[in-house]
């Protein structure tokens, strides 16, 4: 078996009119932290949509393993093994921080057994889930909420987890819980793309980087280089891209 | 004791008002769809109720699980054939799709029953029940008692049935639902099933109470949507808490300035709004609905 978890090659996607994706690609091995940068609007939470379905991709294939997955909907995708917690507030804020959970496991519902056993395992793996399990999840702080979100995500026990700018808006400890969070589904062999503003942190945290402009890959690596290199880090400073 | 007595009317009519505003704001929760045809989903439900009854003569509280079962299918059937191709378009246009399925439904209705009063007059029509000195009619009695238990099984589906929490987790987040499987479109056609349904039930309770012709539906309606507004747009709680108020002041008004009753009814929305603008426990505004 091939140790290549996802890959995407030439993909093409957009909203309406323009195209947001051309012609991206993409590999991750299994069980690698893989973090892709890049400056606003070049397309990074749409790699995310196209992966989980939310949209499709007009050209271009996006694999799991072997079999395609572009243009299959998010419960097949999700059920295929990829999960997302995506950059904006995902949570059911009117209910309980329980029931959120649960909703994480909708697509095994009717297996009940096996639905105890992935909420003890995430209760266990995140205690604030088990502590709070009664309060509304719209009463959460940013980084309680981050908590909950990758819980729910982990439901179905993904070998694939997508998360996008999961520090975003957290407090130096909370960031710190998810990184450590992060690292820990890496180490259970899991595969993580993950998306970071906070392109030193990400690339800590990752093994492989990505960068990416204007629905491209612009630059990939191992996570060290991408870190070091001197482009990226202008980029970062604030100067115009590709000068 | 007149006091008390007026106040239980008022919590029975509302009860009755609760269930029916529960659909409409269901329906926008879900589908931020406003379901202007919900009036007339009810006088159908009603006038069949009557014709039922008329040809047959049995108790026509026995029809309130056809009924519901009816309407919930039309509900879905419209959903599925129409509204969902017509609701990328907004709500401007999904309004106009169901107004236009009102005036169908009331033009169907005025050739097969003509514009005359119908009233379904089962034994009890005229009796009432005595707890005391509290007097209450027995149809309204019956209506409202049944209108909470619609409600209470409403709530417990919502509440601890898949289906029932994939449906809440897409009116609150339609990406998160999303994002753990739940399809949005049988989400919708669930919501706007049950929203059409309460309407199938409430029919029955209707035709129980007052006499029904075709073109009530648009007293039905402006009622509901004052309901809904004033609880919060998607707000069930709220629609609920709307319903009991209006209720209550309605019965009240009836009673001692019953010539102003509906100017009561609608002065209490204005009121509230007045402090409320996004209505008792709505989240959204006014202008989203619109929007
Ligand atoms: N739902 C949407 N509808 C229309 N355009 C969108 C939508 N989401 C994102 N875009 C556009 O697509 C481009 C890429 O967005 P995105 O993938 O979110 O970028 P990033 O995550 O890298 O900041 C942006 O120009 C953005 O305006
Ligand atoms: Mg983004």
């Amino acid at each position: 078996m091939s140790d290549i978890v996802l890959t995407m090659t030439g993909v093409e996607a957009g909203y309406g009119g323009g195209l947001v994706l051309q012609g991206m690609d993409l590999a991750l091995d299994r069980g690698t932290i893989t973090c892709i940068v890049g400056p606003n609007g070049a397309g990074k939470s749409t790699v995310f949509r196209v992966i989980s379905g939310l949209l499709k991709a007009r050209s271009g294939s996006v694999k799991l393993g072997e079999r395609e997955i572009n243009g299959l909907d998010p419960a097949e995708i999700l059920r295929a093994g990829i999960a997302q917690v995506p950059q904006n507030r995902a949570l059911f804020p009117e209910m309980s921080i329980r029931d959120n959970l649960l909703l994480g496991g909708y697509a095994i519902r009717r297996d009940k057994a096996l639905l105890k056993k992935r909420t003890a395992m995430v209760e266990e793996m995140i205690p604030l889930i088990k502590e709070r399990a009664s309060e509304h999840a719209g009463n959460l702080s940013g980084g309680q909420r981050r908590m909950v979100e990758i819980g729910r995500a982990l439901m179905l026990d993904p070998s694939l987890v997508l998360m996008d700018e999961p520090s975003l808006g957290l407090d130096p400890k909370s960031v710190a819980k998810v990184a450590e969070l992060i690292r820990g589904m890496a180490a259970e062999g899991r595969t993580v793309l993950l998306v970071e503003q906070n392109v030193r942190l990400g690339m800590h945290l990752a093994t492989h980087g990505i960068v990416m402009e204007q629905g491209q890959v612009r630059l990939t690596g191992d996570a060290k280089d991408i870190a070091d290199n001197p482009e990226v880090a202008s980029m970062y400073l604030g100067k115009a891209s590709g000068t | 004791m007149q006091f008390i007595q007026i106040l239980a009317f008022g919590l029975l009519l509302g009860g009755v008002y609760a269930l029916l505003a529960s659909g409409v704001t269901l329906i926008f929760g879900v589908l931020d769809v406003v379901n202007v045809a919900q009036g007339a989903f009810l006088v159908f439900s009603a006038l069949f109720t009557w014709q039922i009854w008329d040809l047959f003569g049995f108790e026509p509280l026995l029809l309130i699980p056809l009924n519901g079962l009816l309407m919930g299918l039309l509900g879905w059937a419209i959903y599925r054939g129409m509204l969902v191709r017509v609701a990328p378009q907004g709500p401007g246009m999904t309004v106009l799709l169901m107004f236009g399925i009102a005036l169908i439904l009331e033009g169907i209705l005025n050739l097969w029953f003509g514009n005359k009063f119908k009233s379904v007059t089962p034994s009890y029509y005229l009796s009432s029940f005595n707890f005391g000195d509290i007097v209450l009619p027995m149809p309204q009695l019956i209506s409202g008692i049944l209108a909470f238990i619609t409600l209470g099984l409403i709530y417990a589906y919502l509440r601890f049935s898949w289906a029932g929490r994939a449906l809440r987790a897409s009116a609150q987040n339609k990406e998160g639902a999303a994002l753990v499987g739940i399809s949005q479109r049988s989400a919708a056609s669930l919501a706007f099933a049950i929203g059409a349904a309460t309407a199938g039930v409430g029919g029955v309770l209707l035709a129980i109470m007052y006499p029904i012709f075709p073109a009530t539906q648009y007293d039905w309606i402006s009622r509901l949507l004052g309901i809904v507004v004033l609880g919060g747009f998607g707000s069930i709680p709220g629609a609920i808490t709307g319903a009991m108020i209006l209720g209550v002041t309605e019965a009240f008004a009836n009673t001692y300035l019953p010539q102003w009753s509906s100017l009561f009814f609608y002065g209490a929305i204005l009121l509230i709004l007045l402090f409320r603008p996004q209505g008792l426990m709505g989240t959204k505004t006014r202008e989203d609905v619109v929007a």
